[in-house]
Formats: structure tokens, C-alpha cells, sequence
């Protein structure tokens, strides 16, 4: 057994749930889908240059840069970018537009501006609600800002899982090198 | 006799292909290996040293590819971005099954098969194994017992080299071992809980894996870096493409033939052999003849059942595609410790634990027959369990380089019982690419194994509770899918009777002399251990015999 499917399955059975969290059925619909309509959105980018800028600051505000890199460092939005466009489905990927428009008209009601423009302390309240709320598209984005980081190589670095310790020590000091 | 395009054919290059390839060809004979898919260049080919930020999906793969490509390949375990290659391709490979009864069936075609992304545990089989079906009067008695296949066990782990720890238990034999891998120190914990409670009954010992903690036969030690499924470039894990082709390749005796889709055996009625194999070039969908004295099936067990089907050979008992098992899995338990918080796991140790089957080993059990054996390990999560945790800011971003607390799974792997029902016949029109007639599965658990199911997460919380864990949580989920742990067998059993079985003591079809069959397909139950060492050293030992008796002139 790998780490990889140990961690899979002990997270599993801490009663998370996974990203794609399709059933089979709808995995084969959306299989056949693919076939019959076969114009792909690859060229296509999903967000425009605001709704792009939403996501960066959202991302960065989820993961600030610290002593180490943030989300904007790891490019994550760039992450982002390409699981919207070329994994998600439609419907997906509409109920993700639809909650960056639904930040922005949070931001108006309560600092009459659009997200990129209020100030960090009202960005970070109403995505702190949001958080809270458990909103189907702030989870996406939350998940795909947190998977993006720590699969980057500024994450990977920063999380010190990069380089590989070519070696195995089951019972290492929690701050040996590696 | 005519004279042959070779002595031997081999069809198929997986992990008993390879062996076959090796042995054959080592005893002297000019070997065609078959092998439906691509040839396979470990330095273009593995990737496992690739990182996450080269991959487009990151890991999480091309969904919709895998939607529309391969939508039963991708439940492998072993499944993942760059690991799907690896994997056939589901539109050009069909198969039925009825509809409230799917079968997982896990294919792959390249030089190498399921060799390069298989789990690698490798356990011995003892006579409480092989005298099960004698002893409870299920379906028929294997042929042999363990001191028939002792030997060929030693030979197989001596070459593909075999980490792991003797413990001198009776149901699971000890091995010729390269240096055990370390346990963790919540696995070494566990481990001496349970020996204080449990004494020799339930032992849990490191996974025996073949993957090397020595150099061995010209083979780097494993360097820890995770995902073996991926390939390896020091060959440190055993695969044919790692190890038997090339030794086979050594001998000068070995051709390989890649794209080689074998459509059906070619049968000469007056003499009662087979003269060889009819193929159907992948690329190029011409078809070619090659002759040979002996052929041999290692194709997997569904596929070679396929073969046999298509050609409509060596089935005079109609058990050809009958009696399927798998081995039953998703029950089990996990628990967390409390200690340890000082220390954590550096590395991707490619192995976890393992619990020796305990149930009907000296006492009966009341629900059911045979029993399971549970891997499993230890490990603390890392930036994993940070993806559903409440929180943005910087306070979060520092979960994300907290470790978890200590955490121990144990996950059963159950025998299932043969039973003729579980089939695989030809569909009546479905075919794949080739043309070639595809296979309608059924198959289902029955009541002993859904029993054995659910005494896994039972067992697996008692462990855990002997061991002094906390937040223990029994697996609530269902029985995996039947084929979904790949360890699918039994489709050209051996027995004793031709009437009643496919193949005798050696791997030899009863009906066609010079035709073996030595992949899954051979297996008469199907224990609870990992199955690809009994394959291989079934595999071997045919080859001997096979040579033996061609030297005989008897074949």
C-alpha cells in the first residue's frame, strides 16, 4: 500500500468528503456528453479580467502570503483557471460565476463596492461568512485555492515536501530535516 | 512434426508472461511473447518522479477523458493522471454485465500489464489454503498442497526479491526475505499491543512487498519517493519489464511481439494440439499465424478465459469462465492515538502492514467459512486534512503544515468461494476494436463473503481498541465491487477430474496437451492473500514440467 491511498483512505474515514463527488451515473452521463458534442471549452477562458481578479485576492485572502509564499505567489488562480474550464461541469462551473457575482453583490451591501474594491478587513468578513455558511461554490473555491497551494511548487517547497527525502524514518523527530 | 516459427508462445507479458518468458527461455527454447499493447521504455515511459505542478489536473486527472474513456478503469486504486496510460481504454475494450450487477474489470495492455501498477504484496499460501475446498466440500480439491509449490515460492522470491518479516506463522509461510521495512511508531505500537492481548493469534508483521531494501540481481533498493504505480527507474520494485523480460532477453532466445492482439488459439483436431496462435495486429488490424510447440496463456485470468472461449478449446467440462472470484474489501476500522506528537514520518514508505488471516484458523467462526487478512498502516495526515477545515487567513494557512494525530486503518481483503454461477460467457454480438468477441460478466458476492464483510470492521475495531485507540470508527461502507480489488480468478480452474476442472496438476489443459494456462484463471479458491506470488510460481513450475515433457518427447 502506497502512503498516498493510506492517507485517501484515513482521511475517507474521518467522514470527509471528496472534490468530485459525482456519482457513477452522473460520471458516465457526463462521458456521453462529451461524445456528442465534442466543442471543447478548452480554448475558452472562464473568467473574465474581474472575475479573475476576484479569485486571486478571494485566494489570497484564504491563503495570505506570511513568512512563506501565499496563493498569489503559488499562481493558483492560474489552477483555478484550468479545473474551471477543462474539468468542471457546466453546471459547476455556472453556480461558481454566478457565487463570484453573488461576492461581489455581499461587498456592495455592505461597503457599496465590488469585492476588488473594498478594503481587506470587509473582504475578509464576508468571506468569513461565507466560510461559515458552507456555500457550495465558496467550498470549491476554498478547495481548489487550498489543492492549487500545496500542490504547487511554491507550496510544495513551502510545506517542506519538496525535494523528496529519498529515504524512510517512520518515527522521525517532528523537526528533523529531511 | 512440422517444423515451428518458435517452441514456445507466450501470450500476454504481465506478471506471469514475464515469468514464463524467463523460464522457457532459460531451459532452452526459442519464446514468441505476445503482448496485445505498446512496447513500454522505462526511461519515456515512468513518470513517478514527475511533480504535481506538471500535471495539468495537478493528480486529480482529466475527468472528462476519464469519464468518456475509461469510466470503470479509473475506480483502480491505481488509477491517477499519469498512471491512466497504464490503463486500457474502456470504449475499445467493452464488456457486459448485467445491469444491477456490475464487475470491475481492471485491464491493462502494454509490455509489462498490471506487473507495473500492481499493490506488490506478496504472501505464501498454505495448506490451510490449498486443502480448503477438500475440507469444507466446495467446488472441487486443488491438485496440489503446499509442498508442491514450496520450492517454486523460494525460486520466484529469490529472483524478484521480497522485503518483509519472517514470523514463523503456519497460515502464512515465511519467505526468503530481503531486510523487513521499518514499522512507524504507531504500527510498532499497535503491534506490540496486540501481541499482549492477542498473543499469536493475530499478528501483525510489516507488509511482505516486493519491493527491494537491498540491491538485488543488479536492482537499486527503493528510495522512498511513493508512487510505485507510476513506474520505477531503479527498477526497484519487481515487474517483468524490470526484471524477467530482461532476463528472458539475456538468453538470446526471447522474441517480443508488442500490439499482438491474440484473436483465438489454431487447433489441429487429428493430432489434438494446438499449433499455435492466431493474432490480430493492433496497428495494422491485419492477422498473422505463428506456430509453436507449446503454447502458454498468461493473459490474465478473464482474458485467457476469453482466449479459450473464442477458440472453443479445452472446455469439455464447460468450467471455462466459471467460478470468478475476487477478494472482498471496504470493511475495516480506523482509530487515532494520542501520543507520539513529537515524531512524525519522513518518506513514502510503499508498503503498510499486514494482519495474517485469524478467523478459522484454530477456531471456528459462526457466520462463516475461510477468512481475511487486513492490511493497512499508520501515518499522520498533512495539508490533506486542512481541505474541508474551517477558517481562511493566516491562521489557517498554518494548518496547513500541522500534522494530524496518529492514525491507524486496518482494511480487510476476504476469500471468496468459487461457485460455477459467477461466469463469464461470450456476448452474443458485443466485440471490441478488433472485432474480437467481448465477454458478458456475472458475478456477486455471495452470503459468506457479505458475512466475512462485515466481520472485518468488527475485528478491525477490536484491534484498535486493544491498542488503546481513540475516536475508533468502523468502516460503514458497503462490499467493494466483485473484480474491484483486481484480484479476479478462477475462470480455467485446476482440479484433480477432467470432467470437473480445466486444467490439471501442472497447469495443463486436460483436453489439449500442449496447451497451458498459468495466469489467475488457474486458481481453485482463492485464499485471502495477495495472489500474484501463487501465480508466478505456478508459472514456473509449468514451465519445468512443460520442458521436462517436451524433452520427453510426451508433448
Amino acid at each position: 500500500m502506497e502512503r498516498r491511498e493510506l492517507i485517501q483512505w484515513l482521511v475517507a474515514t474521518a467522514g470527509l468528503r471528496a472534490l468530485d463527488g459525482l456519482a457513477p451515473a452522473d460520471l458516465f452521463a457526463l462521458g456521453r456528453d462529451i461524445h456528442r458534442h465534442t466543442a471543447p471549452h478548452a480554448s475558452g477562458r472562464t473568467l473574465t479580467a474581474h472575475a479573475e481578479q476576484t479569485v486571486t485576492i478571494a485566494a489570497e485572502r484564504i491563503i495570505p502570503a506570511t513568512e512563506t509564499p501565499g496563493a498569489t505567489d503559488a499562481g493558483v488562480v492560474a489552477f483555478i483557471e484550468k479545473m474551471l474550464t477543462d474539468w468542471h461541469t457546466p453546471a459547476e462551473r455556472e453556480r461558481f460565476l454566478a457565487g463570484l457575482e453573488d461576492l461581489d453583490a455581499r461587498c456592495r451591501a455592505r461597503a457599496s463596492r465590488d469585492f476588488v474594491a473594498c478594503g481587506e478587513a470587509d473582504q475578509v468578513a464576508v468571506l468569513t461568512a461565507l466560510d461559515a455558511a458552507h456555500e457550495e461554490w465558496f467550498d470549491r473555491l476554498k478547495y481548489l485555492t487550498v489543492y492549487g497551494y500545496c500542490t504547487s511548487e511554491v507550496g510544495q517547497r513551502a510545506l517542506g515536501l519538496f525535494p523528496l527525502p529519498w529515504r524512510y524514518d517512520g518515527c522521525a523527530p517532528v523537526d528533523a530535516a529531511h | 512434426m512440422p517444423p515451428t516459427d518458435f517452441d514456445a508462445i507466450v501470450v500476454g507479458s504481465g506478471m506471469t508472461g514475464g515469468w514464463a518468458a524467463k523460464e522457457l527461455t532459460e531451459l532452452g527454447l526459442r519464446t514468441l511473447v505476445l503482448e496485445a499493447g505498446r512496447p513500454i521504455t522505462p526511461e519515456q515511459d515512468y513518470v513517478e518522479h514527475k511533480p504535481s505542478w506538471e500535471m495539468p489536473f495537478r493528480g486529480l486527472g482529466d475527468r472528462r477523458a476519464t469519464a468518456s474513456r475509461q469510466p470503470i478503469q479509473r475506480h483502480s486504486v491505481s488509477f491517477d493522471e499519469l498512471s491512466h496510460v497504464f490503463w486500457t481504454d474502456d470504449v475499445d475494450n467493452p464488456y457486459s454485465t448485467p445491469a444491477d450487477r456490475p464487475f470491475y474489470w481492471f485491464r491493462a495492455r502494454q509490455v509489462g500489464g498490471k506487473s507495473i501498477i500492481w499493490g506488490r504484496q506478496v504472501y505464501r499460501w498454505s495448506d490451510l489454503d490449498f486443502e480448503a475446498n477438500l475440507r469444507d466440500g466446495i467446488a472441487v480439491d486443488w491438485p496440489i498442497r503446499y509442498k508442491d509449490l514450496g520450492p517454486w515460492y523460494d525460486h520466484v522470491e529469490r529472483f524478484i526479491g521480497v522485503s518483509g518479516q519472517k514470523e514463523g506463522l503456519a497460515q502464512l509461510p515465511d519467505g526468503e526475505f530481503l531486510p523487513p521495512m521499518a514499522l512507524n511508531c504507531a504500527e510498532q505500537h499497535v503491534r506490540q499491543r496486540m501481541q499482549e492481548r492477542f498473543g499469536r493469534d493475530r499478528v501483525l508483521t510489516i507488509g511482505r512487498v516486493a519491493n527491494l531494501t537491498a540491491p538485488h540481481n543488479g536492482r537499486a533498493p527503493c528510495h522512498y519517493c511513493g508512487p510505485c504505480h507510476r513506474g520505477c527507474i531503479t527498477r526497484s520494485y519487481f515487474s517483468s519489464v524490470n526484471a524477467t523480460l530482461p532476463a528472458a532477453r539475456a538468453t538470446g532466445r526471447l522474441t517480443l511481439r508488442p500490439f499482438s492482439i491474440v484473436k483465438r488459439l489454431v487447433y489441429d483436431a487429428k493430432q489434438n494440439r494446438v499449433t499455435g496462435v492466431r493474432i490480430i495486429d493492433a496497428q495494422t488490424k491485419q492477422q498473422r499465424d505463428y506456430t509453436a510447440r507449446v503454447v502458454f496463456l498468461c493473459a490474465s485470468a478473464l482474458e485467457s478465459a476469453r482466449i479459450l472461449l473464442n477458440s472453443d478449446l479445452a472446455n469439455s467440462s464447460g468450467q471455462v469462465g466459471r467460478n470468478i472470484m475476487d477478494h472482498i474489501k471496504w470493511g475495516g476500522a480506523s482509530g487515532q492515538f494520542d501520543g507520539w506528537t513529537d515524531r512524525r514520518v519522513i518518506g513514502e514508505r510503499p508498503n503498510g502492514i499486514y494482519v495474517a488471516r485469524f478467523r478459522n484458523v484454530s477456531s471456528r467462526h459462526a457466520d462463516f467459512i475461510r477468512g481475511y487478512g487486513f492490511q493497512g498502516g499508520a501515518d499522520r495526515s498533512g495539508w490533506e486534512a486542512a481541505l474541508h477545515a474551517p477558517g481562511i487567513g493566516r491562521a489557517f494557512k498554518a494548518r496547513l503544515s500541522q500534522l494530524g494525530p496518529w492514525t491507524m486503518g486496518f482494511w480487510g481483503f476476504g476469500e471468496m468461494l468459487p461457485r460455477e454461477q459467477n461466469r463469464a460467457t461470450l456476448h452474443p454480438t458485443l466485440v471490441d476494436a478488433w472485432g474480437i468477441p467481448s465477454l458478458h460478466i456475472d458475478c456477486r458476492w455471495g452470503d459468506n463473503e457479505l458475512a466475512i464483510h462485515r466481520d472485518m470492521s468488527v475485528a478491525a475495531a477490536e484491534l484498535l481498541e486493544a491498542a488503546g485507540a481513540t475516536h475508533i470508527e468502523p468502516s460503514t461502507s458497503g462490499p467493494s465491487t466483485p473484480g474491484g480489488t483486481n484480484h479476479e480468478m478462477g475462470t480455467a480452474r485446476m482440479g484433480r477430474d477432467p470432467k470437473t476442472s480445466v486444467l490439471n496438476g501442472w497447469n495443463q489443459t486436460w483436453d489439449v496437451p500442449n496447451l497451458f494456462v498459468t495466469d489467475g484463471a488457474a486458481m481453485t479458491s482463492s485464499g485471502c492473500q495477495n495472489p500474484s506470488l501463487t501465480y508466478m510460481a505456478l508459472t514456473a513450475r509449468a514451465c519445468h514440467y512443460a520442458v521436462d515433457q517436451l524433452k520427453r518427447r510426451e508433448l
